[in-house]
């Protein structure tokens, strides 16, 4: 029978929520190809992690050796490269988290696999499997096939797989000897650092005013956080306007910095790429103004201007500032 | 420190309508504006910034027609000392795998000690180019890389994870680095610095030259092929308000006191 495996994600020590992700992905798939579907986990200290994921998925893989304990790539693919020969799965699948994506490409090279990365769907004609992916800035969607290789690697789109625990799975546990040789390793872990703590506190903001590339190169910031301070809420960026030195880190939402979920969430000029869109999912009310109809950020918010925000800000909080009285 | 920085000629299509073409597998590319793809911008500045600081020689190299010589002829004003364009017809269609066979072959040839590229492009969203690549060189490579510092024959580098957190990472070279956007702030490129590297040949080299096999690269070599494309459905989600801008920011600023409470 065909094997698809899913490889688990960890860090500190604790499973990520990917894994649950990439085996719902992985179960969906095994189930409309007819094959058989396994968990590969390779960490250390991982007797809790494999239990948690035997509960869930009828066969798991676990490896233990330190070399795997902050997701080193390069230990990783060592390892990966010599099980995934021996145990020949068609398809590998992963989540497309930070870690990740550090992986997947030299795991392919590798394999000698084709590799399709950030998908958010998967169809199956003729018995084979094809990939829905985002190209052209994430305006476009496009199903893609893979040839000139036996086998596949996916890397998944965080968020749009839904994960149901499934009572009764009695998973096994195969415990495989690392098969790590005693190579020094080129890449190494040298500690972690936490983000920079600023004077705003974007996290727990019930109001965010956020501002993005569609704000211009030379923008007014202080239009923006003249609006923020009328509507009693912070203000908050994407990454773009972090890159450009408009504001610090501590104020950039988005999957690479803070998860926020305020009461309502403004957003000023954001195309909404995925990568934002995970930073602000459960806001309750997501409200954007853009100049592009398209614009990504329109299918998650409830409400939306088409315009010109040189035009929409000052006449939005003169509006405001008119219903307060 | 010799430096070969891998830059991609882009679509910018992040501002722009995009319309799919009539066979659904492509969008219309002949009304957009081609640019250096953003992130690596940051990789030529960085690569420069390097060289300024430890000596050495910075290559910048494309896999693109002779169209993308303007963004090669960028890097030179930039500070890169030489730049090539390598392409001819068997290179059309070539996906991540492809490219990054090409860019292998070509860097084997040459001395490095560091390659340097953008994370992701904004045209496939792959991501997966420099680690494709480091992979067919056999060196150790890292993605969204910042606060790059060299020491001898190691990098130290911290790269970017989820929430705020990153990590410190330290690594032997020769080794590719694939930059995050915002390491550096890219400098201003005056017309005196275009004017002096004017004179600068920027060889277009076909990849048979240096020893592809045609049949490895283009869309005969690719591992992944486009089917079909489609625009996700617009509207989907938003009401959007109608109006003047005025009349549009006065509805919004109704609808924030009613369903927001902000007032």
């Amino acid at each position: 029978m065909k094997q698809i495996f899913v490889l688990a994600e960890h860090r500190k020590g604790q499973l990520r929520d990917t894994t649950w992700e990439a085996l719902a992905a992985g179960r969906k798939l095994a189930a409309d190809l007819g094959a058989e579907l396994t968990c590969l986990l390779l960490g250390t200290n991982i007797d809790s992690m494999a239990e948690a994921l035997a509960k869930e998925c009828p066969d798991v893989i676990a490896v233990d050796d330190p070399r795997f304990e902050t997701f080193n790539s390069e230990p990783l693919t060592n390892a990966l490269r010599e099980i995934l020969q021996d145990r020949k799965p068609f398809m590998l699948i992963m989540c497309n988290s930070n870690s990740i994506i550090e992986l997947a490409p030299g795991l392919s090279v590798a394999l000698d696999a084709a590799l399709a990365t950030d998908c958010f769907g998967f169809e199956v004609r003729d018995g084979k499997p094809l990939a829905w992916r985002q190209m052209y800035s994430y305006k476009v969607n496009t199903l893609v096939s893979f040839k000139n290789a036996e086998n596949i690697l996916v890397t998944l789109r965080g968020g749009f797989f839904q994960f149901t625990p499934e009572a009764g799975t009695a998973g096994s546990v195969e415990k495989v000897p690392s098969p790590l040789d005693d190579e020094p390793l080129k890449k190494r872990f040298l500690n972690y650092l936490e983000a920079e703590k600023g004077d705003v506190d974007v996290a727990s903001a019930d109001i965010i005013i956020s501002v993005g590339r569609g704000i211009g190169d030379e923008p007014d910031m202080d239009v923006f956080q003249s609006l923020a301070d009328t509507m009693g809420g912070v203000l908050a960026c994407s990454r773009p306007i972090v890159d450009k030195n408009l504001l610090p880190k501590y104020h950039q939402v988005g999957t690479s910095g803070i998860e926020v979920k305020p009461k309502v969430y403004l957003a000023l000029g954001i195309s909404g790429a995925f990568q934002h869109v995970g930073g602000i999912k459960g806001s309750p009310l997501i409200v954007a103004v853009n100049k592009d109809a398209r614009a990504p950020i329109f299918r998650v918010a409830q409400y939306g201007i088409v315009a010109d925000l040189n035009q929409v800000v000052p006449a939005l909080e003169e509006k405001i500032k008119e219903l307060k009285g | 420190m010799d430096i070969i920085v891998c830059m991609k000629w882009t679509p910018d299509t992040s501002e722009a309508d995009l319309v799919i073409d009539k066979d659904g597998k492509e969008i219309k590319k002949d009304t957009l504006d081609y640019d250096m793809n953003d992130w690596d911008r940051f990789a030529i500045e960085e690569a420069v910034r390097i060289k300024e600081k430890v000596g050495g020689t910075v290559t910048a190299v494309a896999v693109a027609p002779d169209d993308a010589e303007e963004m090669l002829r960028e890097c030179l004003a930039r500070g890169a000392d030489e730049a090539f364009l390598l392409w001819d017809d068997s290179c059309d269609g070539s996906d991540s795998y492809a490219t990054a066979h090409i860019l292998a072959q070509f860097t084997k040839g040459r001395g490095h000690d560091l390659l340097l590229t953008g994370t992701l492009a904004d045209d496939d969203c792959a991501g997966a180019l420099g680690g494709l690549l480091a992979a067919m060189l056999g060196i150790p490579s890292s993605t969204l890389v910042s606060g790059i510092e060299t020491d001898g024959g190691t990098v130290k580098f911290k790269r970017e994870l989820e929430g705020g957190l990153y990590e410190a990472i330290e690594m032997d070279l020769p080794a590719l680095l694939a930059v995050a956007t915002g390491l550096n702030e890219p400098r201003f490129v005056s017309i005196r610095a275009v004017r002096k590297v004017a004179g600068i040949e920027i060889p277009v080299t076909a990849p048979a030259d240096f020893g592809v096999d045609a049949s490895k690269i283009g869309a005969t070599g690719a591992r992944i092929q486009i089917e079909s494309m489609v625009m996700p459905p617009e509207g989907e989600g938003a009401e959007i308000i109608l109006g003047r801008a005025e009349e549009a920011a006065a509805k919004l600023a109704e609808i924030l006191k009613e369903k927001g409470g902000i007032i």
